[in-house]
């Protein structure tokens, strides 16, 4: 025991393989204690065995393994001489690389020396060949020839020939180089004096032989600045003849009026074509970015000529003084002083179309120009030839007179506008069986005419000008126009005039006296007035949809514009100037309703009240007999229905359907209110509310025949209270209210319901009071 | 209290640069629409002005207006959105007639002058003169002395233009396009004047409308009074 004791103990420090320490075995002392010491031990040395025998069961793998390893020793050793050998190949072959690059750069700088070396042997060379060739070509009178070898001379690298100055052969190079400068300089001179002839000559061929040879001398600016000058001559020689032909006056009839924006378009398409034909050469000999100066030159004569075109213009037409008194007449408006409108339509069109003829032209040049530094500018045209094309265009002369024209067109065609319009509300007719009078259609073809011709001018400013007019005169002196006739008044029919009392028939009279026609007079002015009304709210109903058609038709003609290429800036300022138009159409529909009220309240309401209050002295507190009495002979609502259908068949054939159909809408909504006044003024037995119940029934049935308008919601109280005082006896009412109620909904409050049921005599007021509701 | 935002549409801009939607979309999108003209001798900062406050910088090298410019700017006042639309004029002659078309749909007119330049104040009466021909009789005018950061070559001092103001009837402002010096405050002062009017406008009407239906008086008298 005292042996195994350390050996136990030593056991359990070093792996603790049992779980169970020798202590805790010689501490037991109960015997079923040892055994499940014992039975845990047991099963500890069964698991041990096992893992024994495994690790001894791998012996044979593992040793297998060792003998392989011991084999591939020898291998290894043979691979590490392998490696160590391809390294040192490398690394010789990296140095033989090295070796060979150096070789080859120090060869390429030996090839650009040498090609360096015959470059100069080639200038000097041509340097000497030029020499010669330029005095042979010279001799010859070859100026092509003779300025090739100029320009080749010019091309030569100065620092070479500067070189060539210092080597061997210096005097001989600086020989040729001062022959060479003297040819230069003489050619120079020639080729200026050859051009100057040939432009004296007028000799096309010449001039542009001459032409050609400048940039080969590095003449650019000079060759462009005379061949603009030679075709500027050209121009102005022509235009005059052209001028003088226009103010000539032997023409033919038809375009006479339009003669000097003929004169101007010849002008202008002159100049497109010497653009168009001469833009080749000055791009090929000159190359791009060139065309601009050109322009610039021709720009300055083409403003010439236009100036003198649009002086005579001026002149001719009385093209200023026709504006003044366009005007000054519209500054005091002194009527029958002013010009004739009709006298201004030539000459407005005719400006309008010089002005789209610039515009054109000025299109065209921006087209070309920008064409042409597009070739030149790296990706694409620079800012500063952008501006530049900008300035030429909107600056140049030609611009500012346009831009002066248009200035003095603007109110001539707003003088024409407004005077037109005042003669077509002078001259307003009607004719029976339309609905609107003339001056409506004749207002509206004047100021599409108006905004039609300033639009054809391409002047987008004199567009929305034109358009900014055309809304004030109709918002302000149309729309007043139609505003004072409405002021007016719908005449009272006379009728009324005596209803209204002995005084102002007495005046009526007195005033039909006055004028000596008594009887016929007053009536027969009442009903022209009625009519004029009518026409009249007809007139600002069309008026209002002529707006927003015109509107419309404006928008489709500017989109045709701006497909031509206008900015968005322009389109949004005409859209901005389109919708001012909107305004002004709610304006005249605003007016449209306000007419109709007044038509409500002064042919409707008044005749319409009286037969309503009728319904007062026809009794409802009836008994059997006078029911079947009013059932044999109706006595309120089969009259009523006669009425109210002459009255309105009055309107339904004067008034544009729209019209008519609101004025019926006004008539029932009246209708509506007035019988519910009425109706709680009286008093209804039983059969009272039967016979209100039917007559309600027909006058609803009668006036759904005569509108589209929806008129069961407004009868819906009427029918409410019909059904109130149809009841047999008060308490019946609960079986149609509250949870009762179905599909039905109340317009009346429970104090109406009240009221309506106290209009039944029969009915106790006690039980009314106690009805929960 | 407020602050400026969004959109404007300088009409420089080429075709196709800004979406349509964003267009259309601002046509809705607003409380209030006025219009404002910019009118005064040429050279004397319109442009400059308008392009201040609409893109925020100084344009160097700005040539002469053409005709008219048109701009919108939609701004932010008290919670309101208000949209501006703005129309530069070209102070030269020969756009006179383009220009005055303009005044009489005008909520407001930007009268303005160079206070470096007695000639471009000397004329305001004749501006005025226009005003009061072809503007509608509600316009808001406001007098405006621009290029205070020239101060050393000021020919027009602020109390004499202050008093013409006043005699006019005019606000007015002294500003700079340049240092930016009251351009916001300009328009956005304005702003403010515009919506008041168009409040009190909206009392007025129906305070002295009728009843429907009711007497005689028709209502369409009060709105026909234009010029
Ligand atoms: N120092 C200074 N210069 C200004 C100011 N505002 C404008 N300018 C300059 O004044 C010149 C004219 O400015 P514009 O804005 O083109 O004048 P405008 O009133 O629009 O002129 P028009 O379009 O011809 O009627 C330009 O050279 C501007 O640089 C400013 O506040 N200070
Ligand atoms: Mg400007």
């Amino acid at each position: 025991m005292a042996d195994n004791g350390p050996v136990a103990a030593k056991r359990c420090d070093a792996g603790s393989l049992s779980s169970v320490s020798m202590e805790t075995i010689l501490a037991l002392t109960e015997l079923e204690d040892l055994e499940r010491v014992y039975q845990q031990l047991c099963a500890e040395e069964k698991e041990v065995d096992s893992e024994l025998e495994r690790l001894v069961g791998q012996e044979g793998t593992i040793h297998t393994k060792m003998l392989a390893l011991q084999r591939m020793g020898p291998n290894l050793q043979l691979i590490e001489g392998d490696a160590s050998q391809l390294s040192g190949m490398i690394t010789f072959t990296c140095s033989l690389a090295e070796n060979v690059s150096r070789k080859v750069r120090q060869l390429d700088l030996a090839k650009t020396r040498l090609y360096n070396v015959i470059q100069r042997a080639d200038d000097i060379l041509d340097l000497k060949f030029c020499t010669d060739g330029v005095q042979t070509a010279l001799r010859n009178e070859d100026y092509e020839q003779a300025a090739a070898h100029i320009h080749r001379y010019l091309s030569l690298d100065q620092s070479v020939i500067e070189l060539s100055r210092q080597g061997e052969e210096s005097s001989a190079v600086d020989a040729s180089l001062l022959m060479l400068q003297d040819a230069e300089q003489k050619l120079k001179v020639i080729v200026a004096e050859k051009l100057d002839e040939a432009v004296a000559a007028v000799d096309l061929a010449q001039v542009e032989r001459f032409f050609k040879i400048f940039p080969l001398l590095g003449l650019h600016q000079q060759g462009l600045d005379r061949f603009g000058q030679y075709l500027c001559s050209q121009l102005s020689s022509k235009a005059e003849e052209n001028l003088l032909l226009a103010s000539g006056g032997d023409l033919g009839e038809k375009r006479a009026p339009l003669v000097f924006a003929d004169t101007l378009t010849l002008l202008l398409e002159g100049i497109a074509r010497v653009v168009e034909t001469h833009q080749p050469i000055v791009e090929t000999y000159y190359g791009p970015g060139h065309l601009y100066t050109l322009i610039t030159h021709l720009q300055q004569e083409c403003d010439r000529q236009a100036q003198k075109i649009v002086d005579k213009f001026i002149q001719q037409r009385g093209y200023h003084n026709k504006f003044q008194v366009a005007q000054s007449n519209m500054m005091k408006s002194v009527p029958g002083e002013g010009i004739e409108p009709r006298e201004l339509d030539p000459v407005l069109t005719e400006v309008t179309l010089m002005n789209a003829r610039a515009e054109l032209y000025l299109r065209f040049l921006r087209r070309r120009m920008l064409a042409d530094f597009e070739v030149g500018d790296a990706q694409s045209v620079t800012q500063e030839h952008q501006q530049n094309t900008e300035k030429l265009l909107k600056h140049c002369l030609l611009s500012r007179t346009m831009q002066e024209l248009i200035g003095y067109y603007i109110p001539m065609e707003e003088y024409y506008m407004r005077e037109s319009v005042n003669k077509a509300v002078a001259m307003d007719t009607y004719e029976k069986g339309q609905l609107t009078s003339s001056m409506v259609d004749d207002c509206f073809y004047i100021v599409k005419k108006c905004i039609s011709r300033a639009l054809s001018s391409s002047s987008i400013d004199c567009l929305c000008a034109m358009i900014n007019h055309a809304n004030s005169v109709l918002e302000s002196d149309f729309r007043e126009v139609l505003y004072n006739k409405l002021r007016q008044g719908f005449p009272a029919t006379t009728l009324q005039d005596i209803q209204r009392g002995v005084s102002s028939a007495v005046s009526l009279m007195q005033s039909s006296l006055q004028q000596g026609k008594f009887n016929t007079m007053g009536i027969e002015s009442a009903e022209h007035a009625k009519a004029a009304f009518l026409v009249t709210l007809n007139n600002v109903e069309v008026c209002s949809e002529n707006i927003t058609t015109l509107k419309r038709n404006l928008e489709n003609d500017c989109s045709k514009l701006f497909n031509q290429g206008a900015g968005s800036g322009e389109q949004a300022k005409i859209e901005s100037c389109l919708s001012d138009l909107v305004d002004t159409s709610a304006k005249f529909k605003d007016l449209l309703q306000e007419g109709l009220t007044e038509l409500n309240t002064t042919a409707i309401k008044p005749q319409v009240k009286p037969w309503i209050s009728s319904f007062l002295s026809i009794s409802h507190n009836i008994e059997e007999e006078e029911f079947n009495d009013y059932e044999a002979n109706d006595p309120w609502v089969q009259q009523l229905i006669v009425n109210l259908e002459q009255l309105m068949a009055e309107f339904k054939t004067a008034q544009s359907p729209v019209i008519y159909d609101i004025l019926t809408s006004l008539m029932t909504s009246l209708i509506s209110i007035e019988m519910e006044k009425t109706v709680l003024k009286c008093s209804f037995s039983r059969l009272g509310g039967l016979q209100f119940d039917k007559e309600l029934r027909s006058l609803v049935a009668y006036l759904t025949t005569v509108t589209t308008w929806t008129i069961r919601d407004k009868f819906a109280r009427l029918t409410q209270m019909a059904t109130i005082l149809n009841l047999e006896r008060v308490t019946e009412i609960l079986d149609y209210w509250g949870p009762n109620s179905g599909p039905l909904t109340w317009r009346l409050t429970p104090a109406e319901v009240r009221q309506v049921l106290a209009l039944r005599v029969d009915f106790r007021s006690e039980d009314i009071k106690r009805l929960r509701l | 209290m407020y602050f400026a935002c969004d959109l404007c549409i300088p009409s420089s801009y080429k075709s196709g640069e800004y979406p349509v939607f964003l267009f259309s979309m601002s046509m809705e999108d607003y409380d209030y629409l006025f219009k404002i003209v910019l009118i005064g001798n040429a050279g004397v900062g319109k442009t400059c002005l308008v392009r201040r406050f609409t893109q925020g910088l100084f344009p160097p090298g700005q040539g002469a207006t053409i005709g008219v410019d048109f701009m919108i700017k939609t701004v932010e006042i008290k919670g309101q959105k208000v949209k501006l639309q703005i129309w530069d004029t070209a102070g030269q002659e020969r756009f006179r007639s383009i220009t005055q078309s303009y005044y009489r749909s005008a909520n407001a007119l930007i009268l303005t002058y160079d206070i470096t330049c007695e000639d471009s104040f000397r004329c305001l009466p004749e501006w005025l003169r226009e005003i009061e021909q072809y503007a509608n009789n509600q316009v808001v005018t406001i007098l405006v002395g621009n290029k205070i950061d020239l101060a050393e070559k000021r020919e027009v001092l602020r109390q004499r233009a202050e008093d013409f103001a006043e005699s006019q009837s005019m606000l007015y402002l002294e500003t700079s396009a340049k240092e930016s010096d009251n351009v916001e405050r300009l328009f956005l002062d304005l702003a403010c004047e515009l919506i008041q009017e168009a409040k009190q406008n909206k009392l007025d009407n129906n305070d002295t409308a009728p009843m429907p239906g009711e007497g005689k008086t028709i209502s369409y008298l009060s709105c026909c009074n234009l010029n």
